[in-house]
């Protein structure tokens, strides 16, 4: 089977990758003017010769008196044992490790919610303007993704907080919520420690999980505006790419082919045009699940959401830098980027044949 | 050459296959209409290869996409003209299908009438395929990249073939000692390996049992105890028969059935629509609409079936398909088809992939195959290759073909007639030899000079002759004789008439005015 070797060769690439990427995650620490780095460890009430004493107690706890090809060594093996330091902020303090752990599975949530109901969306949709360019639908469909296109993400989230909290009243004080996480602070369940869901920190699913309907509805319906909002922004371009591609294909001499061997118009469209069409489209789905994985923050800070985005945001707005949460975040974004790069890859090679490299 | 003229003149009796009558196909483009075929006329009978030939532009592939009526739309449309496949017009109901308004040469509106066109398509399916086969000139681009081979093959069986595969499985649970009898007895009877296998495909293949083929050759070939290898056989059709579901099978067959039915009804609803006669044509429509309502309301599960699980229920029909595509492939000489057959067209070369491709088109045992320039593509060794299996095709199944190619050398191995072709008209039109021993219009006979030949090279060492000038931009064609600006015998009439097609001498047609007073009346 030619795809699994193709699959084993693209892991071992990942190896040196994921290396090069420790090492420049590293260079970026190390970058830092030392006094910055250690800022967090100092007290700043404190007198100057304690001042030195904490100063030198830090360096000597972050290793940074020692010989840079060891402060790598140890670089590597904290975070092969999952240490990725300390961060101190109002949001979140703690290991970052911990926080990634805690924040990433809502966003990870709303990203696979918004891809499923992306994809359900624009398959049929550019199929059908696809299947008839130029035509009223397909105009339609132009304005309909140049307009979304156009508009910025959080006004389009504002927009809809207005129009559906404000104008029409569905959701909002009184009806139901525009933002936050999807279930009242006062309801007491032995599931929910500290405001996280256990055991997957995904809400909805832990709530379906523990068969406890009430919280699930009330997490669905908190997740329906800021999934609807960021499906619609990567419906208007995916709908573009995969209409494009339709037309593409619709003028390949196969299709000319297909129709002279007989084949019905409707299931040329179905077995010959769409499944080629779709292809590239693979590349486009995943690199917007890796946007989306990497925490919208302008979403979750409009929609007051607990996400990956906030907590990257966290590292660098507060008072001081939070140079390990930044490197830890760095560090993750690039490992998922490349997780979904390989995913990309294979369900590539698996569905177009001629890509075995 | 003898047998070829005898050939083709007893092929006058019988009525042409394809006939092609004053075709008009233009192309609505942003820099005007381009008048690409200005009323083709031509008629290819059944079992001839016609040749078509000309310069690249002359409107070759123009004419073969019409006979398909595959032309890209936009930006081409037939505009008028008739061509009937096996005596039915497909271009009978042109007029209802668009209207064109043509407000200048830039500026066309085109209304297509969607009702018109989905009838158009249905039928266009029916015979694209079944009746009249296509191959093209780059088998690479012609070839779905996702789909393997056989797949592709197996598609264009199951469309065309599905009852016949039906009968043979429904026919395996009937099958008797009298039906096996006549099969040993055929089989005995004759000993060369290859008219044995022959046999037994035509076994397998008429009592559906695909998946036994190779048990059976197998059998036959270490048994020669005639008793023993019935009993087997019928052994081996009673295990399996838990795998075959009659029920579905009659099923997948009344459903057909019923679609060739309401196919049949629907070219008799054109043909009342032809004659004018109302009440027979009101009748005939209220007939296929209460017989489609039929069919959509009966055969509601069993359409939701083969829409979403069409690789499941329909394994029977598949092995059997898979069967015969493996057929197709060792008829066009693919060394090693079984393992071809799950190939992807990326994994072939060319030669190979011109092979599947006629395989392809062979699917249903079309009357006629179109070869638009099959060979242009492929090296000179793959060239010949190709040739000689489409020879071959034409002279052991009778088919007919229509060659497009601007080979000469190609035009005289392989036709019977030629149609010479230039700027969107047939200039000329005889036999080979006739064509190369005298050619009468002055552009065929440019054409010929224009070849190098190993004999004349010696003689004059001067350089090729060639036609002054190039092929004329079809926006604005000439007037007259589209040829007359290149013409050395240009006259005054050429600029102003467009000479007619016109029969010179038995089976010479030439549109010249050195020949001929007889112009075409606009």
């Amino acid at each position: 089977m030619e795809l699994r070797y193709y699959i084993i060769r693209r892991l071992l690439i990942l190896i040196p990758t994921l290396f090069g990427l420790i090492l420049l995650t590293f260079i970026l620490l190390r970058a830092v003017p030392t006094p910055d780095l250690i800022s967090s460890f100092i007290s700043q009430k404190a007198t100057p010769k304690e001042k030195a004493i904490e100063t030198a107690q830090a360096i000597s706890f972050l290793g940074l008196n020692q010989p840079l090809p060891v402060q790598f060594f140890y670089y590597l093996n904290d975070i092969i044992h999952g240490n990725l330091g300390v961060m101190y902020t109002s949001f979140y303090t703690g290991p970052v490790m911990g926080g990634i752990e805690r924040f990433l599975p809502y966003t990870l949530e709303l990203s696979i919610a918004t891809v499923i109901l992306s994809i359900i969306i624009a398959i049929p949709l550019g199929t059908y303007i696809g299947a008839r360019p130029n035509s009223p639908s397909d105009a339609i469909g132009r304005i309909f993704s140049l307009g979304i296109y156009a508009m910025p993400v959080f006004w389009l989230a504002l927009l809809s907080q207005i129009i559906f909290g404000h104008d029409i009243g569905i959701f909002g004080s009184y009806g139901l919520p525009i933002s936050g996480e999807g279930y009242p602070t006062t309801t007491k369940v032995p599931w929910i420690v500290n405001n996280v869901s256990e055991p997957t920190h995904m809400l909805l699913v832990d709530a379906l999980l523990h068969g406890n309907l009430a919280i699930a509805y009330s997490a669905f319906i908190h997740m329906i505006l800021p999934v609807g909002v960021l499906t619609l922004s990567i419906l208007a371009g995916l709908l573009r790419f995969i209409r494009a591609g339709m037309v593409d294909t619709a003028n390949q001499e196969f299709i000319k082919t297909a129709r002279a061997k007989g084949v019905p118009e409707k299931l040329v469209l179905r077995k010959h045009v769409r499944k080629n069409a779709l292809l590239p489209s693979v590349t486009v789905i995943g690199l917007l699940m890796a946007g989306l994985l990497g925490g919208v923050v302008v979403i979750e800070d409009v929609f007051d959401l607990r996400g990956m985005g906030r907590l990257t945001l966290a590292t660098i707005t507060g008072l001081n830098i939070q140079f390990y949460g930044v490197a830890g975040t760095v560090l993750f974004f690039g490992i998922i980027l490349m997780l979904t790069n390989l995913i990309v890859d294979v369900v590539y090679a698996f569905l177009d044949p001629r890509i075995r490299y | 050459m003898i047998t070829q003229e005898e050939n083709r003149s007893n092929l006058r009796d019988t009525k042409p296959y394809v006939v092609v009558k004053n075709l008009v196909t233009q192309f609505f483009t942003s820099k005007g209409i381009v008048k690409a075929l200005d009323k083709v006329s031509f008629e290819i009978y059944p079992g001839e290869i016609y040749g078509l030939v000309g310069e690249s532009g002359c409107g070759k592939s123009v004419t073969s996409t019409s006979i398909m009526d595959l032309i890209p739309d936009p930006p081409g449309r037939i505009i008028s003209g008739e061509i009937y496949i096996d005596s039915f017009n497909i271009l009978s109901d042109l007029k209802s299908l668009a209207r064109i308004n043509i407000k200048s040469e830039t500026d066309v509106r085109i209304k297509r009438n969607k009702r018109a066109n989905k009838r158009h398509n249905e039928i266009m399916s029916r015979i694209r395929g079944d009746k009249i086969s296509m191959i093209f000139q780059e088998p690479f681009l012609a070839l779905n990249p996702t789909m393997r081979i056989g797949e592709q093959i197996m598609e264009s069986i199951l469309l065309h073939n599905i009852l016949s595969i039906s009968e043979g499985i429904i026919r395996r649970n009937n099958i008797s000692q009298v039906d096996l009898d006549k099969f040993i007895k055929n089989l005995n009877g004759e000993k060369d390996t290859l008219k044995r296998k022959k046999i037994i495909n035509n076994f397998v293949s008429e009592y559906g049992i695909p998946e036994f083929e190779e048990s059976i050759s197998s059998l036959i070939e270490n048994s020669t105890d005639d008793s023993y290898i019935k009993t087997e056989i019928i052994n081996m059709i009673q295990e399996n028969k838990k795998d075959i579901d009659l029920k579905f099978i009659n099923e997948v067959k009344e459903y057909y059935t019923l679609q060739d039915q309401l196919f049949s009804l629907t070219l008799q609803e054109i043909q009342a629509e032809r004659t004018g006669e109302t009440a027979l044509m009101n009748q005939k429509r209220e007939e296929v609409k209460a017989l489609r309502k039929y069919i959509l309301n009966k055969f509601f599960i069993l359409r939701m079936k083969l829409r979403f699980a069409e690789k499941h229920y329909m394994t029977p029909f598949r092995k059997e398909a898979r069967r015969r595509a493996i057929e197709l492939l060792s008829l066009v000489n693919i060394a090693g088809p079984e393992i071809v057959v799950d190939s992807y067209p990326h994994e072939l070369s060319g030669g190979m992939q011109q092979r599947a491709m006629i395989a392809m088109a062979l699917a249903s045992n079309p009357k006629m195959l179109i070869a638009d320039e099959p060979t242009t593509a492929l090296d000179v060794t793959t060239q010949a290759q190709i040739l000689e299996i489409i020879k071959d095709l034409n002279q052991l199944i009778g088919m007919g073909v229509l060659f497009i190619t601007h080979d000469l050398a190609v035009i005289a191995e392989m036709c019977d007639r030629v149609g010479v072709m230039y700027a969107g008209n047939l200039v000329e039109e005889t036999t080979t030899t006739e064509i190369f021993n005298d050619p009468k219009h002055p552009y065929t006979v440019g054409l010929m000079n224009s070849v190098p030949r190993a004999d004349k090279k010696r003689e004059r060492e001067i350089k090729l002759d060639t036609i002054p000038g190039t092929v004329p931009n079809l926006i604005t064609p000439p007037s007259g004789c589209r040829f007359h600006p290149r013409c050395k015998f240009a006259m005054d009439i050429c600029s102003l008439k467009k000479p007619k097609l016109v029969e010179i001498s038995p089976q010479h047609k030439v549109a010249c005015f050195l020949y001929s007073d007889e112009s075409e009346v606009d």
